[in-house]
This record gives structure tokens, C-alpha cells and sequence, in this order.
């Protein structure tokens, strides 16, 4: 019979499964992103397998998987689901039932794969990689699934004209042979009667739990595929759960589902937006007294409510609400806010709430800035608001970053929106009078004493690198003594101390980026963020004694010296306070960035070209968000950050370098080594196995030392090929008719008890060290 | 010094010759120098199986023959095949006795123990083809009448590789009978020395008969317990492996049928048995390898160099598969 399975089978096997789980890893992250510690497991388990495949001695005829292979491929199919609670525990981040066991699959389709040298293991790979990218193409919406979806189908394609190439030659070759060969092989096909009992077995078990266990687990099976149902009770990392759970909506009672952006919502007497709909489309509907209407429902979908409603404040899973919830409704439970307002999307974020211009030195404060004076807000085709009044699209941006902020207990009518702004939606809030802006780039809704909880803010912002913007990007202002204006103006008292600062700080530098950068690198390195330093309540100015005196202070003492410095370098500046999302706040379980009371933070801005306001952070531990930036740039960086590392632990960095090189030199002595504690550890069950695993130990050893056994080698031919295996080394001579006692009489009792027959498996690991392999073993000397 | 005791059951101590050991000996002793030819010989006998000997003449096929039917103690028939030697004469025929008025049959030299087929390619296809029931199930059929052979039946057939003129090949059918083609070829110059020196003082009309070594229900028992010897899964895939890798080869014709298989692993179990192992191992397969297949596939080309290339292009099998 011809050998089924060719190296370009095996390979192309192979990328199939590369590409699936690669597919996998994308469509399994809720953001999309491959973190370094799954490309790195990746690799090494992908390394690991393609050593299995070389190593693996390819079976000639059909023969069966050997039981060990078998029990390599339950432990990789339950490896996920074992350390999930080890990682949970450690990283506090989970991935729900399905995903495990999808990950479970996935494993062994890559140990499948390596093991393809069996043609039913082939198949199996195959099998498993066209499953796991149907689940892929159906639960992965990133945008890589699609390119990673075209790749397996190219490769899939490869793979099947190779099989049909295969089954081709294999059926030719079967002519060719004896009758009699066809014969036998058909003969020794069977009936599957013991898989379809088992399957029957696995089947009526599953059955039995569904109907008779708990209402939970029998949720949880139902919902498997491709949702775990989960609630949060039992898993609290399942996802896209329905109708079990204190996050889930029971039914219509649309207002216990969180801040969901459904159709469907209903009339309560809560605040609203405004009565829209009802007023222009359809029959009048009669509102209750003293109670407003949530304009994003229709009217048709306005569904009436009678006595107090749960209010579910928190974030949680996104799901729909038209769907159906179980007959027997579990009562939803109310869960107050966590914070302010809560941000899906990359962290960090800044949130103006209040801008101030001008400084007043003798009071020491700010002043608020004036409120725009023309409306600029304009209506896109859809519910989207495009700030209008901005310039032409600059050349210095990268790719727009789209938020979601989902109001949960503001205080206030402010529309919470991040810095450089280019458009909003709330959704079915499409006309431009229902917003206003407080300051420039700061939306509110007018006539509202606060902006509604539950309305979740969609935003498109730009992103840039400001170290990419040219000196001409930045507005510029009159030399000091010439007119002043609000973002130009520094105070007169504190003139020549800010200037003195400013010269002293940048004032070599180019006009531009260099300069607020040496202004920002000052403040952020030298000088210590310190919440409860107050100025004296006698010192005049208060700026001037956080810049020369304490060199600590809170971040509006930052900001403040920021923004006074950049006015003094001619840079039209402004402070602002509002929120800040911090990158350390992001909550894994809900996949949200709460913001609260105690995230106010004050920070400066500079006024550019275009009429956007640029955010920088003087303030250490405070970040700007960045572009995304693109994998070279990130293993440039990642190189950079190691050498940094390497460069200030030099003599660590030594000493780790001088044993990874000794370990690496004498890899094969360590390893041997270990393998030698190994089979001393768990010699076998039998004494088959002990000499089995002695005798891989022995082979392996001669095989790094050039005497391997070839592949058509017996075991005598190869003792007696080693120059000193048989007269001087009795023992060896002794193992290797025991090997083959071993090997050939499997029905034969040992030849001599076993303890003995370890002593002698003992004493040639122990004399056939690999110096002395190299010794007497050299290469020429071998047939 | 460990030993592991290696002895099958039904061979003696070292320190009292095995009936084995007696007849190795013996043989070597009328045959000097060809020590592999000998061990394979008494592999062939054990197997059951049928010996080929091509060679060219005067090397000792016939001494070989004469003194291995001597020492298992068997009936010994020759016969010398020429062309116009007829089936009956070697199965044997029925005549008609005039005195009790019925047609008795006179049996031939098939009957014999150890049967010697010297020549075997001069005589015509269908007289040899009157050997392939005998052969393959130890017995013939004369007048729809069978008639079993001994049990111990042994055919030893000779012919020269050298001369093609008024020869007929045998076909494969034929070849398929045969356990082993063996070669002996010229014996070394000390062999030669000591046979040139035994043979000072000894006349030749005095046969060098071997004394009668093996009682022949002794070599029925040796026959059975070499069919007890274990042949273990992994070697029986092995030997499958090689099977169809000849089937597959591209300068073989014909590949190892499965009677060739089955005898391939009873000469392998004898050869384990001489070397006084109560299992089969690749090696013994290997050594064996040459003269089975030697004689059953149709190899163009020279066919060690063939043989070589199949068993060195099957991995052998160790640790369980």
C-alpha cells in the first residue's frame, strides 16, 4: 500500500491548522488584539508540534494511533479548561466555556496535525480546522477574519487537491497489487458498533443532565453553541447570556438590561431627552403626568409600564432586547452606577468638563473661558453630529479612534465626549439644536439640569503622534508685550519667572513639538505628582512656589505651570478639567473603563492650525491617547524598552547571558541528565517500559554524539556498529538483548527478575555518559 | 557479567550437543568453509522448506544433499533430470500385475525423505511441474489416487547458472515452491587446504557417508517447536511493510506472493530457533531476506543489490510500534 500521507499533505495540514488558530486567537479576543503572551505560546506550540512531526517516525501501513498519542490528545483537550481557573486566579481575566473547550479543539488539532503522518490523524486535523473556522466566521466580526478566512480557503483548497491526488495513487497503486490486497483490505472494514454505543452512551447522558439537572446547567447546555448562555452567576466570564441573571432582561422590562442601545425601551418618569417622535410621527400618545419621554424609542415600541422599575446602571454584555427571555422570568435586580460615566473603547481618555483661558494671578485662578459664540455643530445623513467649525482635514492625523460613553450618574447636562472630537451620535438625537457646546469642545444638552442615565455617547476622535507635527501646526502668538490674547496671556507678575523657566527649560530648542516636549519631559521627570501638597495660604503665587520651591504638587499646579509655560514659549495654550479614563481603571469583566468622581484631573491644551485642541499631559503617570500603532513600530519599541532594560542592568544582564550560553553548550549533558532523573523518577510500569525508556535515553544520547540508529538499524546491528558497545561494556551488550527480549517476545515472561533488570538499565546510563559516547564513538568509526 | 538465559525449550545444555548441533557440525565437516550456507540449509530443513541450490558444478551440491539425507536419518532418492525424463518417473506409476489382475502403483523417487533434484532445469516444464504438488502439499495424486509423502519430505534441487543450452527455467510457480536459492560458491584457501589435506590417504571409492544423526520423528519435533517460535505483532507488520514494498518496487516484476510471506516468516522462526532465541527479531528476517526472495521475485537487475535496497528503506520496528 502506498504511503497515504506525502510531506506536501503534511505540510499543507499543517497551515491549515496554523491559519485556524491564528483565526481562533483573533475570534476568541474580544478587542481583536494578539497579546505578545499568546503569540508567544502560539509559537512555542507551534515549534513544539512541527518537532513532534520530524520526529515521529512515519507509520508505513494503516496502522493505528498509539495509545500514548491518544492520551496526549485528551490532555491537550482538557489543558484549557484545567488552567483556566489557575490563569483566572493569576490575571484575573477569563474566557467563557465555549471558548475553552474551543481552545481545547484547537489543541488538538494542532497536535493532530503533527501527528498527520497517520492518515487518520490527517483527516481528523482537517476535520477540526474546517470546524473551528466555521465557528470562526460565525462569533469572529474583526476585520482580520475575513483575510484569515480567503487564506484557509486557498490552502484548504491546496489540501484537498492533494488528498484526491493522494486517494488517486493510492487506488492506482491498488490495482497494480494482487487481488488478494484489495480483498483483505476490504475485509478488515467493521462495523463502527462501539463508537455508535459510546456516542449513544454520550448522547443519552447529555439528554438526562439537560432534563433532570439544575434549570442553570440545563440553560448553560442548551446555550453552548455558540454562547455559554452565561449570566454571571455560575461563569463569571460568560458571555452574550439571556434571560438568567441580574444583567439579563426578563421580557419587556426593557430598563433591567443596562445601558443597551435597543429599539425598544420604554416610558418611565425619569429625565429624558425630548418628546420627538410622538409629536411628529404617528397617533398622539398621552404621556402620564410630570413624565418626559425617552426619545430613542418609537412609538410603536413604546411599551407601557405599571409600578417601579429595576434601574440597572452598569455595563455590562451587549445584547438585544427584542429577544425572547425563559417562560419563568427570573426578577431582574436593581444594581446602582459605579461611576460617572463609563467608556468602551482604548483608554486613556480625557473628558473636558470645564476650560478656563485666563489666569488670575493675584486671586491665583483661573478664569473660564467664553462660550463659543456660533453654533458648530452640524448634522451628519445619519444621527451623527460633526463638529463643523473645524478646518480643512490636516495631513498630520492617523486613524480615527471610535469610543462609546454610556452615561451611567452625571450630575451635569455635559455630553461626555474625548478630545479632538470630529463626531458624536446619540443615537435618534439627530437634530444639532438639541446640543450646544459649554466651551469649545465641550458638548452639553441645553435646557437639561443632567444628561439622562443610560445614554450612551458614540464618538469618532482623531488620533495623532505629536511628535510627527510640523512647527507650523501649532498656533503662535505675538511676542510678549504685543497684544495679548485669552490662550497667549501670562500674567504680568509671573512673567519673568515663567519666562526665566521657559528659556531655561526650551528655549534652545526648535519653535514647536521640541519645545512643549522639553517643557512636558521637565515636568514630568523632575517634578512629583503629590495630591495633598498645598501651597502656603500666604505665598502669592502659588504656580511659582509648585515651580521653584516644592517641586511637588497636584496636577492643576501641572497644568497650570504647563499651560503658563507654553504661553511664554508662544504657544496659544489652555487649561481644562474633566475626567480622565485611565488605562489601569479597564474593568476585563465588563470590558469597560469606569469613570468616576475621583478620575478628575486637570491638564493643558494646545491650540492647533485646525481649531483642535491638543492634550498633553505634564502630570507623571498620565498618558495622551496615542495612534494605534502599527507591529513594526511595536517591536521597535518592544526592542527598544529590552535594550533600555539591558543597558541599565548591565551585570545581570550579563550573568543571565553567560548561563542561558553555558546551558546552551552544555544543553546536551543538562538534558541528558534530566532525562536520566526522569526514567529513574517513573521508570514504567512494566519492565518493558524501563527498558524501553532506557533505551530511548541511550539512543538519544549516541544520536547527539553522530552513532544514531538508522531508521532500517535492528538494535544488535546497531550495538554492534558501536565500537565499544559489545566487548567492553557487558552491560550494554546485556540491555540490548533485554530491548529485544522487549520488543519481540511480548507474550514472553522477562528474562530476569526485575530488579536486576533495572540495575543493568542503571549501570549502562550511568557508564554510557555522553563524554564517553563522544569518545569512543566517533563517526568514522560507525558502518 | 549478566547472562540472560536465551534458550528456547527443546534445545540441550551447552555441555551436551543439541541434535542441532550434531548435524551442523556434521555437515560442516563434509562441506568446509561455507558455515552460512550450511546454517541456512538447516534453517530451509526446519522451515519445512524446499532448498534451490544454483551453483556451478563440482562446488558440493550433491555432496551437501547426500550428507544431509544421511544425517537426518531419512530415505535418500536422487534423481537426475535430463529431457526426456517423464512425470511418472520421479512421482512414480501404476502397472498392471498380471497375477492378481489389478493395477498397482510403483512408487518414485518422490517418496523418498530427502529428494534430490539434481539438475532440475534440464528436464522439460511438465516434468517439473510434476514436483509442484509434492512440493507445496507433500503429496501426489497418480490415477486419481492420492498418496501422501513423509512428513518430514525435503526437496533439494540443483541446477547450473552457467549453461543456457537445452535447459528449461523454471517457472515461477515452481520457484514459488522453494523455500531458499542458494549459492555455495568457492570455498576459502584454508577450507581448501584442510580438504585437500583430509582427502591425503583416503580412497575414493570409499563414500563419506555421515553417520545417521536425527531420527526422523526428532526432526518432526524440531519442525514443530520452530513453528512455536513467537513472531510478534510488530515484526508480522514488518514483514508486511517488506511484503509490499516489493509490490511497489519498480524493478520487480513480480512481487512476494502471501505463500512467499508465510514462508519468509517460517524460515525467520527457524533461523531465531538456531540461534537459540524463542522469538523472531527483524534481524532474523533480514538474514533470511536474501535467499527467500532470491528465489520467488522477478527482479531485474542484480538481485542483492534490490533486496538490500528494500530492507534498508523499511524502518525497523522497536518500542512497541
Amino acid at each position: 500500500m502506498a504511503r497515504e500521507t506525502t510531506v506536501a499533505l503534511r505540510l499543507a495540514t499543517f497551515l491549515l491548522m496554523a491559519i485556524t488558530y491564528l483565526a481562533v486567537e483573533v475570534a476568541c479576543d474580544p478587542r481583536g488584539d494578539l497579546s505578545w503572551l499568546s503569540v508567544a505560546f502560539g509559537l512555542t506550540f507551534f515549534l513544539a508540534a512541527l518537532l513532534v512531526q520530524r520526529w515521529t517516525p512515519s507509520p508505513a501501513t494503516r496502522q493505528r494511533l498509539p495509545g500514548a498519542w491518544t492520551l496526549v490528545m485528551a490532555v491537550l483537550f482538557v489543558g484549557p479548561l484545567i488552567l483556566e481557573p489557575v490563569l483566572r486566579e493569576l490575571t484575573g481575566q477569563g474566557r467563557p466555556l465555549e471558548l475553552q473547550l474551543v481552545n481545547g479543539l484547537r489543541m488538538v488539532g494542532v497536535g493532530l496535525a503533527a501527528l498527520a503522518s497517520w492518515p487518520l490523524c490527517l483527516r481528523l486535523a482537517g476535520v477540526v480546522s474546517l470546524f473551528l473556522m466555521l465557528f470562526v466566521s460565525a462569533m469572529g466580526d474583526q476585520p482580520a477574519i475575513p483575510w484569515l478566512l480567503g487564506a484557509y480557503a486557498a490552502i484548504g483548497a491546496v489540501w484537498l487537491m492533494l488528498m484526491y491526488s493522494s486517494r488517486i495513487r493510492q487506488a492506482s497503486l491498488a490495482v497494480v497489487e494482487h487481488d488478494t490486497t484489495v480483498v483483505l483490505e476490504r475485509a478488515r472494514l467493521r462495523f463502527p458498533w462501539r463508537e455508535i454505543a459510546l456516542f449513544a452512551v454520550l448522547a443519552a447522558v447529555a439528554v438526562s443532565l439537560t432534563m433532570l439537572g439544575p434549570l442553570r446547567d440545563r440553560l448553560t447546555q442548551w446555550e453552548l453553541m455558540p454562547t455559554s448562555g452565561g449570566s454571571g452567576a455560575v461563569d463569571l466570564f460568560a458571555r452574550f447570556g439571556v434571560g438568567d441573571g441580574p444583567e439579563e432582561v426578563a421580557g419587556e422590562n426593557a430598563r433591567a438590561a443596562g445601558m443597551v442601545e435597543s429599539d425598544k425601551l420604554i416610558e418611565d418618569n425619569q429625565n429624558a431627552l425630548v418628546d420627538m417622535i410622538s409629536d411628529l410621527y404617528g397617533p398622539p400618545h398621552k404621556p402620564p403626568k410630570d413624565q418626559q419621554r425617552l426619545v430613542a424609542g418609537g412609538f410603536a415600541e413604546i411599551i407601557k409600564f405599571h409600578g417601579k422599575l429595576p434601574e440597572n446602571l452598569r455595563p455590562s454584555r451587549d445584547f438585544d432586547t427584542s429577544r425572547k427571555g425563559p417562560k419563568s422570568p427570573k426578577k431582574p435586580e436593581s444594581r446602582k452606577a459605579r461611576a460617572l460615566f463609563e467608556v468602551d473603547g482604548r483608554v486613556p481618555v480625557h473628558v473636558r468638563a470645564m476650560v478656563y483661558g485666563s489666569y488670575d494671578a493675584e486671586s491665583a485662578r483661573w478664569l473660564e473661558a467664553e462660550k463659543p459664540v456660533s453654533r458648530m455643530i452640524e448634522s451628519e445623513d445619519n444621527d451623527w453630529m460633526r463638529v463643523g467649525h473645524l478646518k480643512a482635514f490636516a495631513d498630520w492625523y492617523s486613524a480615527d479612534e471610535r469610543h462609546r460613553l454610556k452615561v451611567a450618574d452625571l450630575k451635569t447636562n455635559l455630553v461626555p465626549t474625548p478630545a479632538l472630537l470630529t463626531r458624536f451620535r446619540i443615537k435618534r438625537v439627530d437634530r444639532p439644536h438639541y446640543y450646544d457646546w459649554d466651551y469649545d469642545g465641550v458638548v452639553v444638552l441645553p435646557g437639561r439640569k443632567r444628561t439622562p442615565p443610560g445614554v450612551i455617547v458614540h464618538t469618532d476622535c482623531r488620533t495623532l503622534d505629536p511628535a510627527r507635527l510640523p512647527a507650523t501646526a501649532f498656533v503662535c502668538c505675538a511676542p510678549a508685550g504685543a497684544t495679548a490674547t485669552t490662550w497667549t496671556e501670562v500674567p504680568e507678575p509671573l512673567r519673568p519667572e515663567i519666562d526665566r523657566l521657559a528659556a531655561e527649560w526650551a528655549g534652545h530648542h526648535e519653535h514647536g513639538w521640541p519645545q512643549i516636549q522639553a517643557v512636558l519631559n521637565k515636568l514630568r521627570t523632575t517634578y512629583t505628582l503629590d495630591e495633598t501638597a498645598t501651597p502656603p495660604s500666604d505665598h502669592p503665587a502659588p504656580v511659582l512656589w509648585f515651580l521653584t520651591d516644592s517641586r511637588r504638587g497636584p496636577d492643576y499646579l501641572f497644568a497650570t505651570a504647563a499651560t503658563l509655560l507654553f504661553r511664554s514659549l508662544g504657544h496659544a495654550s489652555r487649561m481644562c478639567v474633566g475626567y480622565y479614563a485611565a488605562a489601569e481603571a479597564y474593568d476585563p469583566e465588563t470590558e469597560h473603563t469606569p469613570v468616576g468622581p475621583s478620575d478628575l484631573h486637570a491638564w493643558p491644551e494646545l491650540l492647533l492650525r485646525d481649531g483642535h485642541w491638543l492634550v498633553v499631559e505634564p502630570t507623571p503617570g498620565y498618558e495622551v491617547l496615542r495612534p494605534r500603532l502599527p507591529w513594526s513600530t511595536r517591536i521597535w519599541l518592544a526592542l527598544q524598552t529590552v535594550g533600555g532594560w539591558l543597558a541599565s542592568h548591565p551585570f545581570l544582564a550579563l550573568a543571565c547571558a553567560a548561563a542561558a550560553a553555558l546551558a546552551v553548550w552544555q544543553r546536551r549533558v543538562l538534558l541528558d541528565a534530566l532525562l536520566v532523573q526522569m526514567w529513574r523518577w517513573f521508570p514504567g510500569r512494566s519492565w518493558r517500559q524501563t527498558v524501553f525508556g532506557c533505551l530511548r535515553v541511550l539512543e538519544r544520547r549516541c544520536r547527539w554524539h553522530g552513532c544514531a540508529r538508522a531508521a532500517e538499524q535492528t538494535l544488535a546491528a546497531w550495538a554492534a556498529a558501536l565500537p565499544h558497545a559489545s566487548a567492553a561494556n557487558a552491560d550494554f551488550h546485556a540491555l540490548v538483548r533485554l530491548g529485544e527480549w522487549a520488543a519481540y517476545a511480548p507474550n514472553l515472561p522477562a528474562p530476569l527478575p526485575v530488579h536486576e533488570v533495572r540495575s543493568i538499565c542503571y549501570r549502562v546510563l550511568r557508564s554510557w555518559t555522553p563524554h564517553h559516547g563522544r569518545q569512543r564513538t566517533p563517526k568514522a568509526s560507525l558502518a | 557479567m549478566t547472562l540472560i538465559p536465551t534458550e528456547p525449550p527443546g534445545l540441550g545444555s551447552p555441555a551436551a550437543p543439541s541434535p542441532i548441533q550434531r548435524v551442523r557440525r556434521a555437515l560442516n565437516s563434509v562441506l568446509r568453509g561455507k558455515e552460512e550456507v550450511i546454517e541456512q540449509v538447516l534453517a530451509c530443513l526446519l522451515a519445512r522448506g524446499h532448498i534451490l541450490l544454483e551453483d556451478k558444478p563440482g562446488l558440493g551440491k550433491t555432496t551437501l544433499a547426500k550428507a544431509l539425507a544421511a544425517a537426518v536419518g531419512g530415505r535418500f532418492a536422487r534423481v537426475q533430470c535430463t529431457p526426456d525424463l517423464l512425470p511418472g518417473d520421479i512421482t512414480g506409476f501404476s502397472i498392471f500385475n498380471q497375477k492378481t489382475r489389478e493395477f498397482e502403483f510403483q512408487p518414485g523417487p518422490v517418496f523418498a525423505d530427502v529428494l534430490l533434484a539434481d539438475e532440475i532445469n534440464r528436464t522439460t516444464p511438465r516434468t517439473q511441474s510434476a514436483l509442484l504438488e509434492a512440493m507445496a502439499e507433500r503429496q501426489v495424486t497418480v490415477d486419481n489416487v492420492r498418496h501422501p509423502l513423509s512428513e518430514t519430505f525435503f526437496v533439494l534441487a540443483t541446477q547450473n547458472p552457467i549453461e543456457h543450452h537445452g535447459t528449461y527455467p523454471l517457472p515461477e510457480a515452481q520457484l514459488d515452491r522453494f523455500a531458499m536459492k542458494l549459492s555455495i560458491g568457492y570455498p576459502d584457501r584454508p577450507s581448501q587446504r584442510a580438504m585437500l589435506a583430509a582427502a591425503v590417504g583416503v580412497c575414493s571409492c570409499h563414500n563419506d557417508v555421515t553417520d545417521r544423526i536425527l531420527a526422523l520423528p526428532e526432526l518432526h519435533q524440531l519442525q514443530e517447536s520452530v513453528a512455536g517460535v513467537t513472531v510478534a505483532p510488530i515484526v508480522q507488520d514488518y514483514l508486511i511493510d517488506l511484503a509490499e514494498r516489493t509490490r511497489t518496487h519498480p524493478r520487480i516484476s513480480l512481487g512476494l506472493s502471501p505463500r512467499g510471506l508465510l514462508t519468509w516468516q517460517r524460515v525467520a522462526q527457524a533461523w531465531a530457533f538456531l540461534q537459540q532465541r524463542p522469538f523472531v527479531t527483524p534481524d532474523d528476517v533480514k538474514a533470511v531476506a536474501r535467499p527467500v526472495l532470491a528465489v520467488r521475485l522477478g527482479i531485474e537487475g542484480e538481485p542483492h543489490v534490490i533486496i538490500d535496497e528494500i530492507l534498508s528503506s523499511v524502518a525497523v520496528p522497536l518500542y512497541g510500534g
